[in-house]
């Protein structure tokens, strides 16, 4: 089935993975003609489609390690929301007033026990305070037309001392990790722009505002 | 309930006492690029996945995607994305992305359906579809060719795709997969307000006291809408309230105040039993004055089946179903009134025992008056309604009660704001349609529905069901903005519009996707073309289909960026550019329209579908396919239904014979009108694969390089898909506009977007019509607004009433499913979705970390019952119904925490296939499947 399945992969030309993403996609193609290609190799099932006999899932292998004595996980890109390194038993789920990630994640409790503190992007409100007045929407004290204007009129920051309220859900964002693996590689290369990226946000509320007038992107 | 000035005014004084800084906004706009990200363009995009529609920012480097970030300008999600939006950044990486065309064939290089798949070029595709098409049109007529739609289309792929299929082939038989997801949704507005999609909007989360959510884990498959109203109940934990109703628990339930688990298919006991209350115990709540003037109140017939196939259908006479199968599906014909259901039928004159006869009724209804509709809700008793919908056995029957009373008594508090949020659990449903309607009922008698912070709001469940599927028209009984291919006028505004022949459109669409395969397992539709869809892994029953497709004389398609299921079933497999591959547009829930530029150049050799389309119409002729066809059935004067031969019509338009459908429906004059301007916004710094072809010289359709099409073919099928809704409650702004904004929410009449529909203050169309009468809102819907008068039992007089400007109230009782947990086959099966993956897998299976977070689909379910049936934790099981089995592990910790009698098992994993489980019996009204409840037995593997 292995050998099967890396057949595959480069009969469909995609080299990426092995010989980098810049190679011109037409170069294998000629070669790959004559060849042919099962119903089976295709996929992520590599059973028939009838035969559930033989069909069995990947089994899911969280690491069992418990907070504190795991390794963190590179994160996939610059600013990417971290995986979760370490067991969840116990921890979740997440209650309106039980949210036991903040024990240890909160930027003062952090420091304090070397876990990945939760950045000031999660402190940062950009939602516009939204009321009725006189019949009226008023965002953040202003009418607008509408509730998104071409003038970034309606953008709103506000910094806050408490954890804004929807970021509250942590797996909302940020998961545990089966081990084993993959069921197909994956040929994203993350570009980190900041030291540590793989490991740390670099996030401020300025950064998150780079490029956000996407009018003159294309210039 | 609005504030005043001064009211406002001491309330933000607080909000930014409890902000420790707060900032004005322009002057972090304005902010440069660090140097680092220097050669990283921003732009911003619309996330792939869930019905939400929230904004992203891409990071483009060397042509590839480096980062995604939430993006703050984005009103839906201000900043924050959830773990499926930031990995947009991965989900066209994955190594087995398609890059060729791949065919069976033989080894004499011919088309073999039995044969290996090999890669060939894109002319040769276009040579198969086009000799396979014509010879189901040989056979069969239009009917004989089939689409797998989508509501995952750009708005501009699925304008596309049905110009093709309606104008040029004159088919109908092109239905997407919003069908098994929004569709009782949709014929549930067109029922109530005579116009589809909701009235309410997001905002609405943050103006409200009260959130019920029924069947929607909100937390997991609308996860921002969620975030947002996690933020809302944090903000005042008191007077905000939050209710879930499931027939499990969730990660819904971990933030609510109150849980109700109930029985699956009773959510239409728990609607009718809160109308109930207020009509019989709190009559004083009800606005008479706002339901006098809006409302009138109807009823429909209750023997209508279950959506299953018929007695006289070819597949079942031909044996094609086990007598295992044939026990369910004998429900379709005839239904015996169950002691659970008879009270609630009572009224309709049915007694327990009584055989129900069921006929196919369509979407007929009556107006009934309010005595009637009294008459109706007097069985919804709390007593009868606890009893029959308590879904937990080990819950208390007195602490269930007081938790009904509870959510009776939220809604009805006097300037209490209420949202009601639903999604599959109300639309996949077997009365899917009713629930939809009895969720307004409610809203309506309490003047709750279409205010600010007050509403029944539906959910979607894909990015573009709404922009789409539902307002582009890709059903088969649709055309675009609400217009119907059985209404003789719309057919005419399209064909004037399309420049195509008067009577070259087909009047008659009953092609829904569970009829597209059961034609398909019939023999009558010979070719079938999947887009941006996976029916053959996500339809119930999948074993019929698989089997159909695969063992009989037919060409199936599929195009698709990774070899699902679908894919692998297929005898032609397409590569498809993927979102960001190309320039598209998506309507969200809240009807915004957003759109986005192509980011990168597709991989390998794929194309768009919009493309793929466009080149298909270079294949057909008006000598081809607009002579007269026939169709299936008979005229009431017995000849045989057919389309007219509308060539000499097009003749005198111009056209001839070998005129393509390529230059009436794409390259028109039109069309040729919208200027490529490589200098100027939004164009300038993007490509354009469709328009000026791109720098892998792509070999296309005629053998030879594809250069592009010279137009902007982009702007051209969005500005005439748009000309259909202005000034007709569909208003879209210009293409321009909508790349320099993140989205408007339609209809955008003078540039302004509409909050509440429906609403006098907020709906330029809802105060056109109220400024005679001065009244607060207007139904300007026009569906179903003129009805024959009767009672519960039926009609009495056949002349119909007006009702301009009005909404309905329907009485619609319990019923039980067709199929329920018995001695053999002892559990309630529910299917669904998980957060970290979409739909089929097919994207989020091959991103590394979605993957990683939940590599396989579980059994959830409780640690009682897996005891009793000597199951561990973790260990496999075997899942079996009627239909099928698979082998999923056992999870009694998980995130959903299932009642005794219940199991749940999502659907991405392509190894646990558990659509082979589940039954295709869908709402008769809307059509669509309910996947949420079927029976079956669990045992050790």
């Amino acid at each position: 089935m292995k050998t099967m399945s890396k057949l595959i992969l480069g009969l469909l030309s995609v080299t990426v993975i092995f010989t980098g993403c810049n190679e011109a996609p037409q170069a294998k193609q000629k070669e790959t003609l004559k060849a042919s290609i099962t119903e089976e190799s295709l996929g992520l099932r590599k059973t028939g489609l009838y035969a559930e006999d033989d069909t069995s899932a990947t089994k899911t292998e969280y690491r069992a390690a418990a907070p504190g004595s795991s390794t963190r996980l590179k994160r996939a890109f610059q600013d990417a929301p971290p995986m979760i390194p370490h067991s969840l038993e116990g921890l979740v789920p997440i209650k309106i007033d039980n949210n036991q990630c903040l024990g240890c994640h909160m930027p003062n409790m952090a420091k304090l026990v070397g876990s990945t503190p939760i950045p000031k992007s999660h402190f940062t409100n950009f939602r516009p305070s939204t009321h009725i007045i006189d019949g009226e929407v008023v965002k953040s004290g202003v009418v607008l037309n509408n509730t998104s204007t071409k003038d970034l009129q309606d953008v709103s920051i506000v910094r806050q001392g408490e954890l804004v309220g929807a970021r509250f859900n942590c797996t909302q964002c940020h998961a545990p990790q089966s081990q084993g693996n993959l069921a197909v590689e994956n040929s994203f290369e993350a570009d980190y722009t900041q030291k540590n990226g793989a490991s740390r946000s670099s996030w401020s509320g300025v950064k998150l505002m780079e490029g956000i007038d996407t009018s003159k992107a294309g210039n | 309930m609005s504030l005043s000035r001064r009211e406002f005014l001491k309330s933000s004084a607080a909000a930014s006492a409890a902000a420790t800084m707060g900032m004005a906004v322009p002057a972090e706009l304005e902010a440069a690029a660090s140097k680092a990200e220097k050669e990283w363009r921003w732009d911003k995009a619309a996330c792939r996945f869930c019905g939400t529609g929230c904004g992203i920012m891409m990071a483009t480097k060397n042509g590839k995607i480096v980062a995604v970030k939430g993006d703050p300008a984005a009103p839906v999600n201000r900043g924050l994305n959830c773990i499926k939006g930031y990995f947009n950044a991965k989900i066209m990486y994955g190594a087995d992305r398609l890059t060729q065309p791949l065919l069976r064939v033989g080894s004499d290089g011919k088309f073999d359906k039995h044969g290996k798949f090999v890669a060939i070029s894109w002319k040769r595709a276009f040579d198969e579809m086009e000799i396979h098409i014509k010879k189901a049109l040989k056979h069969a007529g239009p009917e004989g060719v089939g689409v797998f739609a989508s509501g995952q289309y750009t708005v501009m792929e699925g304008y596309a795709a049905q110009k093709m299929m309606k104008g040029g082939f004159r088919s109908n038989a092109i239905d997407p997969n919003a069908r098994h997801c929004m569709a009782s949704a949709v014929v549930g507005f067109y029922q109530t307000f005579g116009i589809d999609e909701p009235s309410g909007c997001y905002d609405d989360i943050e103006l409200t006291d009260t959130i019920v959510s029924w069947g929607s884990n909100m937390a997991e498959m609308h996860p921002i809408l969620w975030s947002r109203v996690t933020d809302r109940k944090l903000s005042d934990p008191k007077r905000v309230k939050v209710i879930n109703m499931s027939t499990y628990t969730h990660r819904t339930s971990d933030l609510a105040d109150i849980e109700i688990i109930f029985s699956p298919n009773t959510d239409l006991a728990l609607w009718n039993y809160i109308a109930r209350e207020i009509v019989y115990n709190n009559p004083e709540s009800i606005d008479w004055d706002f339901v006098k003037k809006h409302i009138v109140f109807a009823a429909s017939p209750v023997n209508i089946g279950y959506g299953m196939r018929r007695d006289n259908e070819k597949s079942i006479k031909g044996g094609k179903y086990t007598d295992l199968e044939m026990e369910t599906v004998s429900q379709e014909m005839k239904h015996t009134v169950s002691a659970k259901e008879a009270p609630a039928l009572k009224p309709y004159g049915y007694k327990e025992g009584d055989v129900m006869v069921n006929k196919p009724a369509g979407l007929k209804h009556w107006e009934i008056d309010f005595a009637e509709y009294k008459k109706f809700l007097d069985p919804y008793t709390l007593d009868y309604v606890a009893n029959i919908s308590k879904g937990d056995p080990d819950e208390d029957i007195n602490e269930y009660k007081k938790k009904l009373k509870e959510l009776a008594d939220l809604y009805i508090e006097k300037g209490r704001k209420v949202v009601s949020f639903w999604t599959m659990g109300m639309n996949q449903h077997t009365r899917g349609t009713w629930v939809n309607t009895l969720a307004y009922n409610v809203h309506f008698l309490l003047n709750k529905q279409a205010k600010p912070g007050y509403g029944a709001f539906s959910l979607t469940g894909q990015p573009s069901a709404c922009g789409t599927a539902r307002e582009v028209g890709t059903f088969c009984h649709r055309l675009p903005a609400d217009m119907m291919v059985k209404n003789p006028k719309h057919r005419k505004i399209v064909e004037n519009r399309w420049k195509i022949p008067e009577g070259t459109l087909n009047p008659v669409g009953n092609q829904h996707i569970m009829k597209i395969h059961r034609d398909i397992e019939d023999g009558v539709i010979k070719f079938a073309w999947v887009n941006v869809c996976n029916p053959y892994q996500d339809t119930a029953s999948a074993t019929h289909w698989i089997k159909a497709a695969r063992e009989m004389d037919n060409f199936i398609v599929t195009s698709d960026g990774y070899p699902g299921i679908s894919a692998k079933v297929s005898d032609l497999i397409l590569p498809s550019a993927m979102i960001y591959e190309k320039w598209g547009a998506y309507g969200n829930a809240e009807r915004r329209t957003q759109h986005w530029r192509q980011q990168v150049i597709p991989v390998g050799d794929s194309m768009s579908d919009t493309w793929q389309w466009v080149e298909l119409s270079k294949r057909f002729t008006v000598g081809d396919v607009w002579g007269a066809q026939a169709l299936r059935g008979k005229n009431k004067d017995g000849s045989k239904k057919s389309l007219p031969d509308v060539r000499k019509k097009a003749y005198a338009m111009g056209y001839n014979d070998d005129t393509t459908m390529y230059e009436i429906l794409f390259a028109n004059k039109e069309a040729k009108s919208y200027k490529i301007d490589m200098n100027a916004f939004p164009q300038k710094g993007f490509d354009n694969s469709e328009c000026n072809g791109d720098s892998r010289n792509v070999v296309g359709s005629e053998g030879t390089v594809f250069t592009g099409y010279g137009f902007m073919i982009h702007e051209y099928l969005f500005e005439e898909y748009a000309s259909f809704g202005r000034g007709h409650a569909h208003d879209l702004a210009d293409f321009t506009t909508y790349h320099r904004v993140r989205g408007l929410k339609w209809p955008v009449v003078d540039g302004k977007e509409t909050q509440w529909r429906f609403n006098s203050m907020y709906d330029p169309y809802a105060a056109k019509e109220t400024k005679k009468s001065g009244n607060s809102h207007a139904f300007y819907g026009g569906l179903a607004k003129a009805l024959t008068q009767g009672d519960l039992m039926g009609i009495k007089d056949k002349k119909k009433k007006g009702l301009k400007n009005k909404a309905k109230i329907f009485a619609r009782p319990y019923m039980d499913p067709p199929e329920m947990p018995d001695k053999k086959y002892d559990t309630w099966l529910c299917t669904g979705r998980v957060l970290e993956h979409w739909h089929s897998g097919t994207m989020t299976m091959r991103v590394p970390e979605l993957y990683r977070a939940v590599p396989e689909a579980l059994c959830y379910m409780h640690p009682a019952d897996a005891k009793a049936k000597d199951l561990k934790q973790g260990a496999l099981c075997w899942v079996e119904s009627r239909r099928g089995k698979v082998k999923a592990r056992v999870e009694t910790r998980g995130r959903n925490r299932t009642p005794k009698g219940l199991v749940f098992v999502p659907w991405f994993d392509e190894k646990i296939f558990i659509n082979k489980v589940c039954a295709d019996y869908t709402c008769p009204q809307s059509k669509q499947t309910d996947f949420k409840k079927c029976a079956v037995r669990i045992y050790p593997a």
